[in-house]
Order: structure tokens, then C-alpha cells, then sequence
């Protein structure tokens, strides 16, 4: 670039952008640590913490989000990687299949699962056990469109025909090519994805409400509608956790030399 | 039966499509260097997949060493494979790449790092067990993905363009240690490209494709002295063709725009009348003392180092001329009248 470097209206516009994210979200840090009058505590945070319930509910949803990036990753990389080897042609109909989760309410797919699941034959309203299976393919449904581009975009970056064709003339078969070749080389692409569905299912609330199943977003929600400053507390909490969460992929995919997701 | 029999193969990709490769069959002994040579969309790299198994023939057969591997998969024929684009594994170290397949079959890690130490000696790489593929230059990188094909002692070894990649220099370096290490290892190896120059220098026998097809098969020497057809001729070396008049067909005796020309070999349809006389450019001498005399005006001339190139325009047509360049070469001035000579032994008639 050979434009001057202080360009004011670039750094007007910083300036604007620095406000517009910082400011509300200063406030609400600023509200949640005024709990004691006069004072600028943590009040708000201990309690948060004090109350089992935060925990419980905390404890189910990181446990649901675990389970939910297992059962993506099972299912979208061999899926993923199936179609860029053999069906090429497919893709743009499965990138757009996985875009649904955006055009379609969340609202609708969750009357929808309870509507054909709760009756007869399935009945998987009934228990808690059927109930978290359901809930789990809701969620897997929901983070599709992120697990699917991560690995989509992880995928294109090596040449994953070239590299199958090469195991195979050394013998491996089909298992030994996806967990020593494609499973190594998309780490950075499946963990950015993982991380991602992790964050979606912890701050998820409809399904989880719908469902009745103790999740974060439900208590949250209940929070909000009793109490003033814990909700604050609450939210600055969960923007913490989805920045860490960001924070880990920007630290991996910059990785070592190991990880890196294509060879130059 | 040869060590490896490629055996009517033919390849659709669709119902619709036609022919990739259309009733593709030769023999190849142990030890043989072949080269598929043939334009973009021959069907040379096709053939190749079949024989690797990475494509299955939609008719015919592959026997490697007597056994019929038709519907064996790819992982089970051992046939080592270098790729144009390398394929080394990004996550593991050039050491690691190469023991892959050891590793696949299992065998004692002792075993394995001996072999890769061997390996890497052979590829002239020693030091670089520890590195990543990303941290070796293209050429380093394709050394590599051939030790790798080699650590598994692979029954055949397969080549992809495998310098298509790399510069200039680099590829001309690497051909030479791709055929050393062929010899050093007689190994029956199968090499495809669109390079003339590497097929002539590197092969036992090429096999030059069109379409699809066979186009002849032969010794780089046989290949681009005795060109059986008009394709082979025009796409090994450069080739001059004049339109010419068949007065004699048993003998090839012919006419260019009123002048007598003779060449050593019938004429192919036995018949008088229009056909093209075809002569290599380095057959062409300046001034020279051949049978057949041609005139024509100089148009240009480029020093290329070792050869000097001269166009000249004789009648209707342009010629290229080649000659060799000696410190003593007096070049032609342009649009200087020149006679260019040849003997009937270097040219021959096509239809």
C-alpha cells in the first residue's frame, strides 16, 4: 500500500466500530458489578456461582455440547470427505441442504421433532434418556451449518483425492487413510467446528426450552426475568466463554508447525 | 507373458462419454523403463489409474507378474505411485512419509527407521529425516514422495508427470536421478508425460498416445527417426512438411512446385498424386551436398546456444532448419538466398 498511514478516516471508523462493540458491552459489565450499593464488586458473579442450579444447568449443556461435537464430527467428516472423493457434483446440493438450519425457525424444528417424536411409535418425550437423544440431534442439526463449512473449507485446502490415492498405492486401507491421513490434517478445520457447535449448544435456548430439559439458555432466562444483576453477570460470563472459545481456534490454526492444515 | 500385460483395456467414464482409453494392450518385461507419451487428454494418465487401480477398466484386463489384478484394489497391488502434485502427508516428517507403508504393513520399527535411513541415502536427502514437507522446495518434495514409493519395494512403480511442477533446471536434475535410481533398483517402471524431451531421454520404449489410442510404440530411436504416423511425427520433434506431387510411388520419387525430390521409401498409399514429404529440421544442410536440392530466401535466424534455428521460405512453404553451433559457423544473413540440401534417406512420404 502506498497510502499514507494515517489515514484519519481509518482511524475515525476504528474508532466508531471500537464504541459500538465496546460501549454496551462495558455497560453491562460496569451494571453487574454494582450488585452492592456504592461499591464495585463481584457480588453478582459469587452469586451466580452460589446458585446449583447455574451449575447443574452449566454441567448439562458443556455435557450436551460435548456429546453434540462427537456425533457432528462422526457424521460430517466421513460424510465430507465421501463426497468430495466420490461425488463431487454433490456438494453445492449438500452445502445448501446444510444451510436450512438458517432459513427454518428453530421454533418450527423443534414443534416439528416434538410433533413426530412424542407419539407412538417413538414416544421419546418420555424420558429424560430419549429426550436428550432428541435434543442431541436438534443440536447436531442446528451446528450444521458450521461444522459442515469447517470442514468443507478444511477439506478443499489439501488435496484430499491426491493424498487418498497416495495411502492407498502404500497399502492403507480405508480406515488407516481417514484416521492417519484426513483426520490429522483437518485437526485445525475440525476443532474450529467443534468449538463453534460447542458455543451454539451452550447459549441454545428454544429447543432446550421446548424440550424442558435443564439447559443453560432456559435458566438464563429465568434469571433475567427475576433478578437484576445476575443476568448481567451472565451474559458478560457466556461472552467470555464463546472469546475463549474463538480464542482457542486463532491459537491453533496459527499452531505449530504440526498443525499445520496444508504444506507449502 | 511379459511382467506386466495391459490387456484391451478400455475406459468410459459414463455411458455416454466416449472412449478415454479404447483397447489399450501391450507387454512390458521386468526391469523396463516405459514412457506414455501423448498430449492433454490422450488417455496416457487413465491408463496409468487402471494399472494402479485407481480406476477400474470398463473392458479388458492387468496381469502384474502372471496374476490378474483387474478387480484387486488399489492398496493390495503394491505398485508405488508418484503424483504431479507430490502428495507428500502434510502432519507427518519426511521420515514418517517415507516409512508410511512400512508402517501400514506393519513392520517392526526397527525395520522401518533402517529402511528409511536406506531410503532417504538413495533419494541424496540424508539430513532432512526431521523436516515437514511444507519446509523442502518442490524437487526436495518429489524426492521424497519417490523414496516413499520405493521404501515399500513395490512390483512396479508408477510415475504421474511427476515433473510437470518444478522448473526447468530442477527437472532436468531430477529426470537423470529418477533413471539412476530406476537402473540401480531394475525396477519396472511406468512414466507418464507430455514432455517429449523426458520421454526420449529417460525411456526403454515410449508408447505414443492419441485420442485414446496407441499411436506407436517403439525405442526413443525408432520413435522419432522412423515415426509410423502423422501424429507420432508432428507431436516428436519438430518435422518440416512440404506438399508434394507422387510421380513415382514404388520409389518415392516426387515433385515440390516443379523440382524433382527423392526419398528412400514408398509411397504409404502405394498411389501417385498429392501427399506431404516430411523432413526433420536438423536434417536440413545449408549449402550442402545432398540429393535433393531446395532454394529459398533466409527469413530469420535465432541463436538458441548450442543449435542455431534458421526459417526459410522455399516456394510457398517455410522450412526450419537446425544447425549445430561451432565457434567457426558463418550465420546466413536474412533474406540472404540460401540452397538447402538433404539425402533421400532423411525424408519420407505421408499422406
Amino acid at each position: 500500500m502506498t497510502k499514507s498511514r494515517f489515514n484519519p478516516w481509518t482511524w475515525l471508523w476504528v474508532t466508531v466500530a471500537t464504541l459500538y462493540f465496546f460501549v454496551p458491552l462495558w455497560g453491562t459489565f460496569d451494571f453487574s458489578m454494582r450488585m452492592k450499593r456504592g461499591a464495585f464488586t463481584f457480588l453478582a458473579y459469587e452469586k451466580v456461582f452460589a446458585d446449583p442450579k447455574f451449575l447443574d444447568s452449566f454441567r448439562y449443556s458443556a455435557t450436551m455440547g460435548v456429546i453434540t461435537v462427537i456425533v457432528s464430527i462422526m457424521l460430517f467428516v466421513p460424510t465430507i470427505y465421501w463426497i468430495h472423493l466420490k461425488l463431487p457434483r454433490l456438494r453445492p446440493v449438500v452445502e445448501l441442504l446444510t444451510l436450512l438450519p438458517f432459513i427454518i425457525p428453530v421454533i418450527v424444528l423443534v414443534f416439528g421433532l416434538i410433533r413426530t417424536f412424542s407419539r407412538p411409535p417413538f414416544r421419546m418425550t418420555q424420558t429424560e434418556f430419549t429426550t436428550d437423544i432428541l435434543i442431541t440431534a436438534g443440536y447436531v442439526i442446528l451446528s450444521m451449518p458450521f461444522m459442515f463449512r469447517a470442514v468443507d473449507v478444511g477439506m478443499r485446502a489439501i488435496d484430499v483425492r491426491t493424498l487418498t490415492e497416495a495411502a492407498q498405492s502404500l497399502g492403507a486401507g480405508w480406515l488407516r487413510v481417514l484416521f492417519s491421513v484426513i483426520f490429522p490434517n483437518l485437526r485445525v478445520a475440525i476443532l474450529s467446528g467443534s468449538l463453534i457447535t460447542f458455543a451454539t449448544v451452550v447459549g441454545e435456548l428454544i429447543l432446550a426450552d421446548f424440550l424442558v430439559r435443564p439447559a443453560l439458555g432456559p435458566y438464563m432466562i429465568v434469571v433475567g426475568g427475576g433478578k437484576a444483576y445476575e443476568p448481567a453477570a451472565l451474559g458478560i460470563l457466556s461472552f467470555g466463554l464463546t472469546w475463549i472459545c474463538l480464542g482457542i481456534i486463532q491459537l491453533v490454526s496459527r499452531g505449530d508447525v504440526r498443525l499445520q492444515p496444508i504444506g507449502r | 507373458m511379459a511382467f506386466l500385460e495391459i490387456s484391451g483395456v478400455t475406459k468410459h467414464f459414463g455411458p455416454d462419454a466416449g472412449a478415454a482409453v479404447d483397447d489399450f494392450s501391450l507387454s512390458i518385461e521386468r526391469g523396463e523403463f516405459i514412457s506414455f507419451l501423448g498430449p492433454s487428454g490422450c488417455g496416457k494418465t487413465t491408463t496409468l489409474r487402471v494399472v494402479a487401480g485407481f480406476e477400474q477398466a470398463s473392458a479388458g484386463s492387468v496381469h502384474i507378474n502372471g496374476v490378474d489384478v483387474s478387480s484387486v484394489p488399489a492398496n493390495r497391488r503394491n505398485v508405488g505411485m508418484v503424483f504431479q502434485a507430490y502428495a507428500l502427508f502434510p502432519n507427518m516428517t519426511v521420515a514418517e512419509n517415507v516409512g508410511f507403508g512400512l508402517r501400514v504393513a506393519g513392520q517392526p520399527a526397527a525395520l522401518i527407521q533402517a529402511r528409511v535411513a536406506v531410503m532417504l541415502e538413495l533419494i541424496r536427502l540424508p539430513d532432512y529425516a526431521r523436516r515437514y514437507p511444507h519446509q523442502l522446495s518442490g524437487g526436495q518434495q518429489q524426492r521424497v514422495a519417490l523414496a516413499r514409493a520405493l521404501a515399500v519395494q513395490p512390483q512396479l512403480l508408477l510415475l504421474d508427470e511427476p515433473l510437470s511442477a518444478l522448473d526447468a533446471k530442477i527437472r532436468i536434475e531430477l529426470r537423470s536421478e529418477i533413471r539412476r535410481i530406476q537402473q540401480e533398483l531394475k525396477l519396472t517402471t511406468i512414466y507418464v508425460t507430455h514432455d517429449q524431451e523426458e520421454a526420449l531421454s529417460l525411456s526403454d520404449r515410449i508408447v505414443v498416445m492419441n485420442m485414446g489410442r496407441i499411436e506407436q510404440v517403439g525405442t526413443p530411436f525408432e520413435i522419432y527417426n522412423y515415426p509410423r504416423t502423422a501424429f507420432t511425427a508432428s507431436f516428436v520433434g519438430h518435422l518440416n512438411l512440404l506438399p508434394v506431387q507422387v510421380t513415382d510411388a514404388a520409389t518415392g520419387a516426387c515433385t515440390f512446385e516443379g523440382t524433382p525430390l527423392a526419398s528412400s521409401q514408398p509411397a504409404p498409399n502405394k498411389q501417385a498424386g498429392s501427399a506431404r514429404l516430411a523432413i526433420r529440421p536438423e536434417e536440413l544442410v545449408l549449402n550442402g551436398t545432398g540429393a535433393n536440392r531446395l532454394s529459398g530466401r533466409v527469413l530469420s535466424v535465432n541463436f538458441l546456444g548450442n543449435v542455431v534455428r534458421l526459417r526459410v521460405r522455399v516456394g510457398a512453404v517455410e522450412l526450419s532448419v537446425d544447425m549445430f553451433n561451432e565457434r567457426k559457423l558463418v550465420l546466413p544473413a536474412v533474406d540472404a538466398q540460401v540452397v538447402l540440401s538433404f539425402p533421400a534417406h532423411a525424408c519420407w512420404l505421408m499422406d
